[in-house]
């Protein structure tokens, strides 16, 4: 029986021309690096503000009545104002709340609106802390300033009153329960709740 | 003697002849040595090629999972936060010191002190942006029914730093009106 010849190794040995590809990978590179980010994005989720109407003002004394704390901080030129369950922290006895002076004066006094470290972040945490070991289960906070306050010095305020252990990376992206740490991290946004 | 000259001619040929070998045996051995030198030199693509093909899977992964792509507007400086949630999708909405953009299309000019054009603003409404976002959340929304998924309206603000409240209430009222019922604060993670 004739065997078939094998093909000799040599016999027209093609190389592919890789070149083209290369240069297209090489510029795939810069355009991809391009269009990465720089910097790490996160994100805050706020609930919408609320504005004042009859029907809103029914589901808050409805909340009112299911949860004990109602926690807000009103941010303001000359520092913060705390209130919880309609009384201000800080207020002179007998009254719900004294716009005279905040709860939290200012770590910074008579600093500009745009310095954001003139809030005393350290004292509104410790504040969260105590309202947070009196109502375990309270997560939610109202914010809400007055309307020359920067978007920073509000942000800085979130990341105090949720706690600087807090991390939500889990608990968003797989599900997992809120760790302890976290204080009040679900913020509502509320304008002029003063 | 005619004999003799003839000779020497013949003689004095063939030694040009001679050298004339040489030289080119010489010259086609130089050119074999340099071809052989340039063969010996000649780079592997393959492994180079391996390389660039792994960083570009790598940058097109890393690319391809984030759901939203954030590109603040020239000038603008995104908060900065100890926040660690991720961003989810959403339509952004872009509010520098100067403009209000949306969908890559710059909606409202600020004044100097960051505040909104009156005469654009009833209320707490921004009436072009809403026109837009409204416009947006009908196409998204159909795009979902579509693909039989729920649609949830979610925005995602990237304010500037020195943001003013007022204008960051009435761009939130603005997104809820067009039926927008969720909001994300966009901001750079520290130490990210």
């Amino acid at each position: 029986m004739a065997r078939r010849k094998k093909k000799s190794v040599d016999e027209g040995e093609v190389e592919a021309n890789l070149i083209p590809v290369m240069n297209v990978m090489f510029l795939l590179i810069p355009a991809l690096l391009l269009a990465m980010e720089v910097a790490r994005f996160a994100a805050i989720n706020v609930s919408p503000p609320k504005f004042a109407a009859q029907s809103d003002q029914k589901e808050e004394d409805k909340k009112k009545e299911e949860k004990p704390l109602n926690l807000k901080v009103f941010v303001m030129s000359d520092g913060y104002r705390v209130s919880a369950s309609g009384q201000q922290a800080g207020a002179e006895g007998g009254k719900a709340a004294d716009s005279t002076k905040p709860t939290i004066p200012l770590a910074k006094p008579g600093s500009d609106l745009s310095d954001f470290d003139r809030y005393n972040y350290e004292a509104l945490e410790t504040e969260a802390v105590k309202y947070k070991k009196l109502f375990p289960h309270e997560t939610v906070v109202t914010i809400s300033a007055e309307n020359d306050i920067p978007l920073q010095a509000i942000i800085k305020t979130m990341d105090a009153l949720r706690g600087r252990d807090c991390t939500l990376l889990n608990a968003v992206s797989a599900g997992e329960e809120v760790p302890a740490e976290c204080l009040f991290w679900s913020p509502i946004v509320e304008a002029g709740a003063g | 003697m005619s004999d003799h000259h003839a000779n020497g001619a013949a003689q004095l040929a063939a030694q040009q002849a001679a050298q004339q070998a040489f030289l080119a045996k010489k010259k086609a051995k130089k050119a074999a040595r340099r071809n052989n030198d340039i063969e010996e030199g000649n780079l592997n693509i393959t492994s180079l090629m391996d390389v660039v093909s792994i960083i570009v899977v790598y940058l097109l992964k890393s690319y391809g999972t984030d759901p939203v792509v954030i590109t603040p507007t020239a000038g603008q400086k995104v908060p900065m936060s100890r926040a660690d949630a991720p961003i989810q999708d959403g339509v952004p909405v872009y509010v520098s010191q100067r403009s209000i953009t949306f969908g890559s299309q710059r909606v409202v000019q600020l004044d100097e002190n960051g505040d909104i054009d009156p005469t654009q603003v009833t209320g707490q409404l921004i009436g072009p942006l809403f026109d837009l976002m409204s416009e947006e959340a009908e196409r998204s929304k159909q795009t979902s029914a579509s693909k039989d998924e729920p649609w949830e309206g979610t925005v995602i603000l990237v304010g500037d730093v020195n943001l003013k409240f007022s204008t960051l209430v009435k761009v939130m009222y603005t997104a809820g009106k067009a039926e927008y019922s969720q909001y994300a604060f966009c901001v750079i993670q520290l130490g990210g």
